[in-house]
């Protein structure tokens, strides 16, 4: 469902994901998504990362609005403007537009 | 610190946002499913509902109150289920368009407490079976009946695969957070149902709205009418929950010349003629003057509690108050809407005198809503009907459960029913799902070959009238 490349060089990690992400899907990647967030954790004594978060959709078909909430609270770790989606299937960038996110979570 | 409207509202709206997000991807047969499935828990909870809106608002009758909740489930559901609402919906090879459904988005759904639990549930699915999110608004005097709703609706919808906060209620009942929801740029539309003032905030809201106010509906009762079937059908339509459906009969008007049969027959069937003394009584009760609206305190109200609140009395039994009025207008409060067993009465000299009147109550306050005619002159019924600015005019029908749908007639069942510009609505029609959908048209190439034979320069010409270009136009076709 979710897999991580982490490169700590460059301070980024890549999450990603296949198939449907509907609320089930998203109730194992969330803990999942924490544990690697906890990982990368910054300096900073909150939850932040002073790492660059990607979520990669190449492989994603659909999203439910909890994937989009996880998409909200992993870019509130990362660094401002440092949390970006890539490669979303036209429907998927669509299903972000509507929310009126696709700025705020730079989605491409 | 207690939080703003503006705060709640961004908050219910954002949640709505990411439910529309996630609706917008579902397929025909996922949506179809949901809708079943609250269709299914809806009319399962009808006779719990109705006594909860009942003992909750103190309007009405329970029993009549399951009733509206089953027009709103199964009959509503029945008119929706086949329906296309995903996706491509129509393909005419002919013309060449295809038509798309697309979702609207959140949508505002503020609903009256005359008729709570039914309006939600008949909103809840027709936003469902479109793809779009429900706030709701109850007003505050059923809060906890449309809560109760909301809940039944919302877990079978989630049970059934629907978006999180697909559905939501705003549960303070405050009419400023109405007001800002209305207001947010991102409700996509208001279904907004209830009295004058809140569909006129609605349409002032900024955001494209269908609102329904306040009927009038004046019943005219032709010599050519069987009588005891439209005094019959009048009672059973003007008692049904206490006259709570806006569309319930508010006047009755006649020739002078059946006056006595229409009276005999209104004592017959446990009508109370009241005098003039007793109608001012009870217009003062009923209607605030001053306004010119009708009192809360009678609406949905027994005519035993009304006569009571009246001081007059009346006999056992009694099923609708009745005043013979003269006059529309100021001066006669019961010409207004009153959503209780009061019927207001008009006996005019001659056809043309009769007519003029049911103009001038169509007018005073319930333009584009409905009205009614019992005749079996199909000229008259036609030239009634085409005076009279209603958006359904019922025939030999009670206009009650004649004008919501489905039981009398073909009309769309519907809980909110259009009221055309008269009423400040885009359309008379009763409102369903097919009026929650953006439909988008495909338009293939499909050239209009005498636009394109036609010399252009002609039309250049100044000296060439339309006689000479319509030929030019249609030549060799």
């Amino acid at each position: 469902m979710v897999t991580f490349d982490l490169n700590s060089t460059e301070k980024k990690m890549t999450c990603s994901f296949t198939g449907r992400l509907d609320t089930n899907a998203c109730l194992k990647i969330v803990d999942e998504i924490g544990d690697k967030m906890k990982e990368i954790k910054g300096p900073a004594a909150d939850n932040t990362t002073d790492h660059s978060i990607i979520f990669d959709l190449t492989e994603v078909n659909y999203i439910a609005s909890s994937f989009i909430r996880i998409c909200i609270n992993t870019a509130k770790q990362a660094e401002k403007g440092k949390f970006s989606i890539i490669n979303s299937d036209p429907f998927i960038k669509k299903t972000f537009k509507i929310a009126g996110l696709d700025e705020l979570l730079n989605v491409s | 610190m207690a939080e703003s409207s503006n705060e709640k509202a961004n908050y219910v709206i954002d949640k709505a946002l990411l439910a529309a997000a996630e609706f917008q991807q579902f397929t025909q047969e996922e949506t179809d499913r949901i809708v079943e499935a609250v269709y299914k828990s809806g009319f399962n909870a009808r006779v719990k509902l109705a006594k909860m809106a009942f003992e909750e608002t103190g309007i009405g009758i329970w029993q009549h109150k399951v009733l509206k909740n089953v027009i709103a489930t199964q009959l509503v559901f029945d008119s929706i289920k086949d329906e296309k609402t995903v996706g491509i919906i129509s393909n005419d090879h002919h013309s060449g368009i295809i038509e798309i459904a697309q979702p609207l988005g959140p949508i505002f759904a503020v609903t009256p407490v005359t008729n709570p639990t039914s309006t939600v549930l008949f909103k809840i699915l027709i936003c469902l079976k479109t793809r779009n999110p429900i706030i709701i608004s109850s007003h505050r005097n059923s809060i906890n009946c449309c809560t109760e709703t909301v809940r039944i609706c919302y877990e079978a919808a989630i049970e059934a695969g629907a978006p999180e906060d697909c559905i939501q209620i705003i549960s303070s009942g405050s009419r400023e957070l109405t007001q800002t929801v209305m207001g947010h740029p991102k409700v996509a539309l208001i279904l907004a149902t209830g009295g004058t003032g809140l569909v006129r905030a609605a349409y002032s809201s900024g955001n494209p709205a269908i609102g329904v106010g306040p009927g009038n509906v004046p019943v005219f009762i032709d010599e050519s009418a069987d009588i005891p079937f439209a005094i019959e059908n009048i009672i059973s339509s003007k008692t049904f929950d206490n006259g709570t459906i806006c569309a319930s009969e508010q006047s009755i008007i006649i020739e002078q010349k059946i006056e006595n049969v229409v009276r005999a027959e209104l004592e017959r069937q446990k009508c109370y003629l009241m005098s003039p003394e007793e109608t001012e009584q009870v217009s003062k009760i009923a209607v605030v003057s001053e306004s010119m609206s009708m009192s809360p305190m009678i609406v949905g109200q027994s005519v035993e509690t009304i006569a009571k609140k009246a001081g007059i009395t009346v006999p056992p039994g009694t099923r609708l108050l009745v005043a013979k009025l003269e006059g529309v207008g100021k001066s006669h409060p019961l010409s207004v809407e009153v959503l209780a067993p009061i019927l207001s009465f008009y006996v005019s000299k001659d056809y043309q005198t009769a007519i003029k009147t049911c103009i001038d109550l169509n007018y005073l306050g319930g333009i584009g809503h409905s009205a009614g005619i019992y005749a079996n002159d199909d000229h008259r019924i036609l030239e009634f009907s085409q005076l009279i600015n209603a958006g359904r005019i019922l025939v030999n029908t009670p206009t009650s459960q004649g004008a919501v749908g489905g039981i009398f007639n073909n009309l769309l069942p519907s809980l909110t029913l259009g009221c055309g510009t008269g009423g400040k609505n885009i359309t008379t029609e009763n409102i369903s799902a097919k009026q929650l959908i953006n439909i988008q048209r495909v338009c293939r190439r499909k050239v209009n070959e005498k636009w394109h034979n036609i010399n252009h320069d002609l039309y250049l010409n100044d000296s060439l009238g339309e006689s000479t270009l319509v030929k030019e136009y249609n030549k060799n076709q």
